[in-house]
């Protein structure tokens, strides 16, 4: 069955003006590209290109053009005029990261995806076929209507697109039950830096594995096939608070030693329920030093209702107290608040450092006093939340450029690298490494397995064409982003 | 986010843009909740896209001319700012925008009288009854016309109603239990007279005696939101002159673009000697809705009669009520509280109808694929009735729904509550 989605872009017959380029095109690329694919797809204008330049935590440099592929042959085109005039292709969803994935390093092409929104239900064989535009909440509500839904859920669902969830590997609260995104690929298309397209299956070499979270630098994922599963026929929501975030993380170590398995363990700290607490109103409890949100779910009302016991007692048993969500409005509010964290977070400062580690379950009380301990120390707004029961924790230094000094922030970042590698952990759970974390990558990765990372890029784009200046750090290309 | 705008040289107005761009996180997160973006699909007709526009005009990075097709698609719904986390102001942000930036706009000489005549019209109700009523009879040439002539002969009704005289005062019925300013408004005077008569013949009903200040006039939405900032400076002066908050429980508004014209006031004057008094103005505004349900609250409204048969009324959310004012529950909660009636959410509920102010005219053809959206949207929970609270809604959903074969009458919230006091549901 086909569907088209609630956002479709410039539907066809549409009598709306269609985004273009008046001006003329001021470069060979703009104008090859405007030859090749007609001008309604390409962008050249200042106005258009330099809105293209973000994602959601950093400005890149502006591209030479920007095309919005409406096909994988567009994207063909694209890759192969860009390749002629020798320079870098950067591909871009909704610009929802965190790591300065989608933000180009160096002028170039930017490849919009965003009128790519195909999107096929196949109930009988539980998947979805979506190309790489299609907003991720999206696919479960297509799906839905088939009794299935599409479990990754990153916090920007509804903004976000299965090309960039693909790209960065995306998780959400879910993971910790049902994975992240790359377990739900089935296969999916990618166009290389030659333009040359691919179509990969996990069998024999997981080919798209490697594709899955490596940032559109070593392809562009065009299109994928997705799992879906039936959901859960019973949810069941609380929320715990606590008096300091060492408490929390102690409920969670306890909570996982019981054998319970809940569907989703997200904490936040007090300065995250307070700046959410200000834009939802939602009476958070505002004093705690920290609050725990916990799902358990399952077919079976029993075990679902069993679970969340398990969880009750272990949150009290670490110093909490537990309030269970008596409706599902209640529980659909509690989970927006976690939603909405990040962003929300603007409202203590404009900018912020974005970490994304994740550490060992058993060492994350030490680990989040560890870095609260930092943060104190260090006299920048530093605040803690995520997927907790993954062990996937998003510290995040805020401040104001205009006041607080970049080297400051940027040491305490490399400082909460640190403790995440000191305790067995990784420099990124689900937001990638991108430009944010790619000065630590020699930190996290020992040479050996750098130089292997390397040959692989090499392998897959001998010119350094596809997103240069993210992941892996180079002597060569240095990232010209600014903040 | 981080910018360079040079406040100072840009004075207050200048303070009000720069905070909204510092708060602003650019997560994208009002993506999804913003019509043009969900038509045309590209960043820059997103609100994010239009605030980094905006910043770098500002900043000088970009002419103007540039940023102003993309600026001029907004349709100043608001919706990103009920999205927001962050608490973006974006409404502050595009309104002084527009007021700045219209000085050094190049407009062609047809596109300035068209202006000048819609900000003539629009505010003085005996020559916007005459214009009707002409444009009435033109209304059979609309499909010879040009669109930006033709689009507001199509959202004009089949009759123009006559002007219903409006009493300076409006005595309560019974016990007196509080007194009320009322701006009248303008388009609506002789598009639907009946929206004032009703919410008259409400508040009366409730005890409310309502007085209509002499000297008030337009709100200056329409002036401000186009940029035309002189002109709605002289407006909210004249309001402010007209109205004073002290003599009043309460200055009421029934259509949600003059509400929240109202409720900007202290922004418009920020920095200027009179911010304190349109402070203490504001503060008193309220829409009818947020007045009566107030009274609801209070257990203190009278109840309604029942409707003669079950009825499904699709409420729809006009834009400067929901997302600008803020207020959702209280108009909800009195179409509930006529017994009878259950009130249906309309999918897509949060998208504009493509109206917004002078948008219609200014921007046609988006405004119409809006405008078919949402009726289609609405006429797919096959209601008895539409309520909304706002003439500009109401217009276009009115003219879409009928244009889709729907004979389902469309009502302001407060012409249905007038309905169920006199037994006629």
């Amino acid at each position: 069955m086909s569907f088209s989605p609630r956002k479709t872009a410039l539907t066809p017959g549409s009598g709306a003006p269609k985004p273009r380029s008046k001006g003329t095109p001021d470069n060979p690329l703009a104008a090859e590209l405007t030859r090749s694919l007609g001008p309604r797809k390409v962008l050249s204008n200042p106005s258009e290109r330099r809105n293209y330049r973000y994602d959601a935590i950093q400005f890149g440099a502006t591209p030479l053009a920007v095309v919005l592929p409406e096909n994988t042959a567009d994207v063909v085109t694209a890759v192969r005029a860009a390749r002629a005039a020798g320079v870098p292709v950067v591909g871009r969803g909704a610009a929802s990261g965190l790591s300065g994935g989608a933000a180009p390093a160096l002028p170039g092409l930017v490849l919009s995806f965003t009128r790519m929104t195909r999107l096929e239900v196949f109930p009988q064989r539980r998947e979805a076929r979506a190309q790489a535009g299609v907003v991720t909440l999206s696919v479960t509500e297509a799906a839905r209507p088939h009794g299935l839904i599409y479990p990754p859920d990153p916090a920007s669902f509804r903004t976000s697109t299965i090309g960039g969830n693909l790209g960065e590997n995306a998780g959400g609260p879910l993971c910790f039950k049902y994975g992240v995104t790359g377990d739900y690929v089935k296969g999916l298309q990618f166009v290389d830096a030659d333009g040359d397209v691919y179509e990969l299956t996990r069998d024999a070499y997981d080919l798209a594995g490697l594709l899955i979270g490596s940032e559109g630098t070593l392809g562009l994922i065009t299109e994928a096939t997705l799992r879906l599963t039936p959901p859960p026929k019973y949810t069941r929501t609380l929320l715990a608070s606590f008096a300091e975030v060492g408490e929390c993380a102690e409920a969670v170590s306890r909570a996982i030693a019981t054998g319970a398995v809940p569907a989703k363990l997200e904490f936040m700290d007090a300065a995250c329920t307070n700046a959410v607490e200000d834009y939802l109103a939602l009476g958070l409890p505002r004093d705690a030093g920290a609050v725990l949100l916990v799902d358990t779910d399952g077919d079976d009302l029993e075990t679902v209702e069993e679970e969340r016991a398990l969880v009750e007692a272990a949150c009290r048993e670490a110093g909490g107290t537990v309030r269970r969500a008596a409706t599902d409005a209640e529980a659909a509010a509690l989970w927006q608040a976690r939603r909405s964290v990040s962003p929300a977070l603007g409202r203590i400062r404009p900018q912020r450092m974005n970490e994304d580690i994740v550490v060992p379950r058993s060492a994350l009380p030490e680990v989040v006093r560890e870095i609260r301990a930092l943060g104190d120390a260090s006299g920048l707004p530093v605040v803690q939340f995520g997927h907790i029961g993954d062990g996937n924790l998003h510290p995040n230094i805020l401040f104001d450029p205009r006041r607080e000094s970049s080297e400051a922030v940027h040491d305490l970042a490399h400082r909460i690298a640190l403790v995440a590698i000191r305790h067995g952990g990784v420099l990124s759970g689900e937001h990638g490494i991108g430009t944010m974390k790619r000065p630590f990558m020699r930190e996290a990765v020992d040479p050996v397995t750098l130089a292997a990372l390397w040959d692989v890029k090499r392998a897959l784009d001998p010119a350094g064409r596809l997103n240069p200046g993210k992941i892996l750090p180079d002597e060569d290309v240095e990232a010209h982003a600014h903040p | 986010m981080n910018h360079d705008i040079p406040v100072p040289a840009l004075g207050p107005q200048g303070e009000v843009m720069a905070h909204a761009v510092d708060a602003c996180v650019h997560c994208g997160f009002c993506l999804p909740a913003c019509p043009t973006y969900a038509l045309l699909g590209d960043e820059m007709d997103s609100p994010r896209g239009r605030i980094v526009l905006m910043k770098e005009v500002l900043e000088g990075a970009l002419p103007l001319a540039d940023a102003a097709p993309h600026l001029d698609r907004c349709l100043g719904c608001q919706a990103c700012v009920t999205a927001c986390p962050s608490g973006v102001p974006y409404g502050e942000l595009i309104t002084s925008f527009r007021g700045w930036s219209e000085a050094q706009r190049e407009r062609s000489p047809l596109d300035r009288a068209k202006r000048a005549g819609i900000l003539k019209i629009l505010p003085a109700p005996k020559v916007f009854s005459v214009a009707a009523r002409v444009g009435q009879y033109a209304k059979p040439l609309a499909p010879l016309l040009p669109t930006a002539l033709r689009a507001p002969l199509d959202l004009l009704p089949e009759r123009v109603p006559a002007m219903q005289p409006q009493p300076p005062v409006t005595l309560a019925r019974g016990r007196r239990r509080g007194r009320v300013a009322f701006l009248a408004g303008c388009a609506q005077q002789a598009l639907t007279p009946n929206f004032n008569a009703a919410t008259l013949r409400v508040l009366a009903r409730n005890g409310i005696e309502v007085v209509l200040p002499e000297g008030q006039g337009c709100c200056g939405a329409a002036a401000l939101h186009t940029g035309a900032r002189e002109e709605a400076l002289r407006l909210v002066r004249q309001n402010l002159a007209a109205f004073d908050p002290e003599q009043y429980d309460a200055i009421l508004s029934n259509a949600a673009g003059c509400g929240a014209g109202l409720k900007e006031y202290p922004v418009v004057l920020h920095g200027l000697p009179d911010e304190e008094q349109a402070r203490a103005f504001a503060a008193k505004v309220q829409d009818i809705s947020e007045f009566l349900a107030g009274l609801l609250h209070a257990g203190e409204l009278e109840p309604f009669l029942p409707t003669s048969r079950p009825l499904s009324v699709a409420y729809h959310d006009a834009c400067h009520l929901a997302h600008a004012q803020g207020v959702r529950a209280a108009p909800r909660e009195l179409l509930r509280a006529i017994p009878g009636v259950t009130v249906v959410e309309v999918p897509e509920g949060d998208l504009c109808c493509g109206s917004a102010g002078t948008y219609n005219l200014e921007q046609p053809e988006l405004a119409n694929e809006l405008g078919v959206r949402k009726a289609r949207n609405i006429l797919s929970t096959t209601p008895d009735l539409i309520a909304s609270g706002n003439i500009g809604c109401h217009t276009q959903i009115g003219s879409h729904t009928r244009r889709q074969g729907s004979r389902v009458p469309v009502l302001h919230t407060v012409e249905v509550l007038d309905l169920a006091y006199r037994g006629e549901l």
